[in-house]
């Protein structure tokens, strides 16, 4: 499988999604939930607005499940526009932790730190699984391309937990490099927060699952603290928690840089 | 008496007998050195994937065959080796661990496949030729061994750095450096663009297997295809509801399937080949019966019965079979001393076939079953020929024959 679009989630890691970050507060619309069928791009662009900032700076615990091992390892991760960001491993298995992600515009690189080199990652293992999770390095590296990627619009009002949700579908535009057939997306009617996202390959067939959950208030934002990715294959998930999350924040400029990333720091 | 008759016989008209002898002996030189050449070929092969990657048997964890996971392991190794020893003395075992990585040096990187191996075991020498530098040490101190092309597709030479990434049986990123002390030929053109091999501790280390093995190869000290005796043998050595236990035409059905494939391609060859010379035979021995058509109407009018007659053709044909396949196995004999090994030189880069590859020179030998089965296709040949014209020799009635001139 060779996922193509950034998901929500990751957006996170990746992209305080430059437009996004120059609207503060006042610039995101209200939530419209009293129309029954409201603009639907207009609605994906809200929740690209509510998950990127300018920049991110946090601390998760991402967790693996597999048929064969579980595991979990604490990641703290900076972000800055589109195109920088940096994943390090807090703490994890002995010869992991200190391994350090970077991206810089389209390319990764990482800090392994038991061999102590840094090891460009080849074009070649994109769609294979970042740090054995169920999110790829592509998924790391692809900008957040749901607005400008997708056609969406809303095909129903569903009951989740009782509460209103529209379910969105988002079908590529004929111009996008996308592998995803189509994604379809629960948003909550009342607080317009995403509930989760579904992401269908070209037969039609469930690829992968995402869901979000615990909302905690940042600031203006209500933020999806727990994550949680679900694909296809049987017995494997990878939840993502966040402990802390920082928007709009000033990053040091060298944090991303290929220099300090040899340097292991 | 019949004897001496037949052989009189054969010889009465030698220039016939000469040539039908002469193009049997082609036959049979023409069909046992095919096969002989075919069958050395076929065992190179098999002994080259025996001796090196593969044995001739694997003990695995119950599955691994199937879907070679990377937690799935031969646990306990030493004590599973024991146990087949003990059940089959003449068995050698060797370890390995096998696994998907990649692999780093300056800015190029590449997949690779990590095989662990014992560099002091007789495999591991089978396995790799080495061209550049040299091989593991014994003992495991972070070395690796690259296959030549993925050396240059890395830009790497001995005395160099490698980085190796996978992922470890617990999940974990394994991530280490190694120094680069040789490049091999490792038997084929994909094993040589993609083959790490390190010292099996290293490998065990990086991969988070403790003393886990992926594969206990068992070599046997045999030719035979038919492993299902010392399978059978060893199958009762070891616990078969946690490990399972393979023969290498499992592990490389397609092999198998292509050798056999190609004998039967060549059993069709020698039918055409025995056909002609049975035709050859028979126009012979008609000739032959029709010139002595007198000869035999006075022996039936003598009293010499029916049988006898028949008897007699038959064994002309015999004998000259006999002599057709001597001169044809002695022609074929020299055949393979005079040429004695065949250089497959440049010819051998693209002999690649299924995960095999012919070594650049081939001793040639005559194959013992090629020489039997030649023998007894002969003998059904002459007696084909020979049937026909003979049975009618023996039913001729003596009064007419007599008047034939």
């Amino acid at each position: 499988m060779r996922p193509a679009i950034l998901i929500v989630a990751l957006a996170l890691l990746l992209a305080g999604g430059g437009a996004s970050g120059l609207f503060p507060q006042a610039n995101v619309p209200p939530c419209p939930s009293e129309v029954e069928r409201p603009d639907a791009a207009a609605l994906i662009k809200r929740i690209d607005q509510l998950l990127t900032g300018r920049s991110t700076v946090g601390v998760m615990t991402m967790s693996i499940k597999t048929p064969s091992w579980s595991r979990s390892l604490k990641l703290r991760i900076w972000a800055q526009g589109k195109d920088y960001a940096l994943v390090r491993v807090l703490e994890g298995g002995p010869r992991e932790t200190g391994m350090t992600t970077l991206k810089r515009e389209k390319q990764l690189w990482n800090w392994l730190p038991q061999a102590g080199r840094v090891m460009k990652l080849p074009s070649g293992m994109l769609g294979d699984s970042w740090m054995g999770s169920d999110f790829t390095n592509d998924d790391l590296l692809r900008g957040n391309s749901l607005t400008d990627d997708f056609s969406t619009s809303i095909a129903r009002i569903e009951k989740v937990d009782g509460h209103d949700a529209w379910r969105l579908g988002l079908v590529p535009k004929p111009t996008a490099v996308v592998v995803w057939g189509r994604i379809e997306m629960l948003v909550d009617r009342a607080s317009c927060l995403p509930l989760g996202q579904q992401f269908f390959d070209e037969d039609g067939t469930l690829a992968r699952e995402m869901s979000f959950s615990d909302f905690r208030q940042i600031g203006w934002r209500r933020f999806p603290a727990r994550m949680t990715l679900v694909p296809a294959e049987k017995g494997r998930q990878t939840t993502i928690v966040y402990s802390e999350i920082q928007f709009d924040v000033d990053i040091p400029a060298d944090t991303f840089s290929l220099q300090r990333l040899r340097q292991g720091r | 008496m019949l004897l001496k008759l037949a052989w009189r016989n054969v010889w009465r008209n030698t220039r016939r007998t000469v040539i039908s002898v002469a193009a049997l002996a082609l036959g049979v030189t023409a069909v046992v050195s095919i096969h002989s050449f075919q069958e050395v070929a076929y065992q190179a092969m098999i002994r080259g994937i025996t001796t090196g990657l593969v044995g001739d048997v694997q003990v695995h964890g119950r599955g691994y065959q199937q879907s070679p996971e990377m937690g799935n392991v031969v646990p306990d190794a030493a004590a599973v080796e024991a146990r087949l020893k003990r059940a089959l003395p003449v068995a050698q075992t060797e370890r390995r661990v096998l696994g998907a990585g990649l692999a780093g040096a300056g800015d190029a990187s590449s997949a690779v496949m990590v095989m662990g191996i014992e560099p002091r075991k007789p495999g591991a020498h089978a396995l790799l030729t080495i061209e550049k530098g040299h091989g593991l040490d014994p003992a495991p101190s972070h070395e690796v061994v690259l296959g030549d092309s993925l050396a240059r597709d890395l830009g790497v030479a001995p005395g160099g750095e490698m980085i190796l990434v996978g992922q470890a049986a617990d999940g974990s990123l394994a991530n280490d450096r190694y120094t680069v002390v040789g490049t091999a030929d490792a038997g084929t053109y994909e094993a040589n663009a993609t083959m790490v091999f390190l010292h099996i501790a290293d490998a065990q280390s990086f991969f988070a297997l403790g003393d886990g093995v992926h594969q206990v190869i068992v070599r046997l000290p045999t030719d035979e295809e038919d492993l299902s005796h010392p399978l059978s043998i060893l199958r009762g050595a070891i616990d078969l509801s946690a490990l399972e236990i393979v023969p290498w035409t499992d592990i490389l059905p397609e092999l198998k399937s292509v050798i056999d494939a190609k004998r039967r391609n060549t059993q069709i060859l020698d039918f055409i080949v025995f056909l002609i010379v049975a035709l050859g035979i028979l126009n012979t021995m008609t000739m032959s019966t029709f010139e002595r058509t007198r000869e035999f109407g006075v022996m039936a009018s003598l009293g010499t019965r029916r049988r006898r007659v028949l008897a007699m053709v038959l064994l002309e044909a015999l004998l000259q079979g006999f002599i057709g396949f001597a001169i044809g196995t002695g022609l074929a004999w020299a055949l393979s001393h005079a040429v004695g090994s065949v250089d497959l030189g440049g010819f051998v880069g693209g002999a690649d076939m299924v995960g095999t590859r012919l070594p650049a020179v081939l001793t040639l030998s005559l194959n013992a079953s090629a020489i039997a089965r030649a023998g007894i296709v002969t003998v059904l040949t002459m007696l084909a020929g020979a049937l026909v014209p003979a049975v009618r020799a023996s039913r001729l009635r003596p009064v007419e024959a007599t008047r034939y001139v």
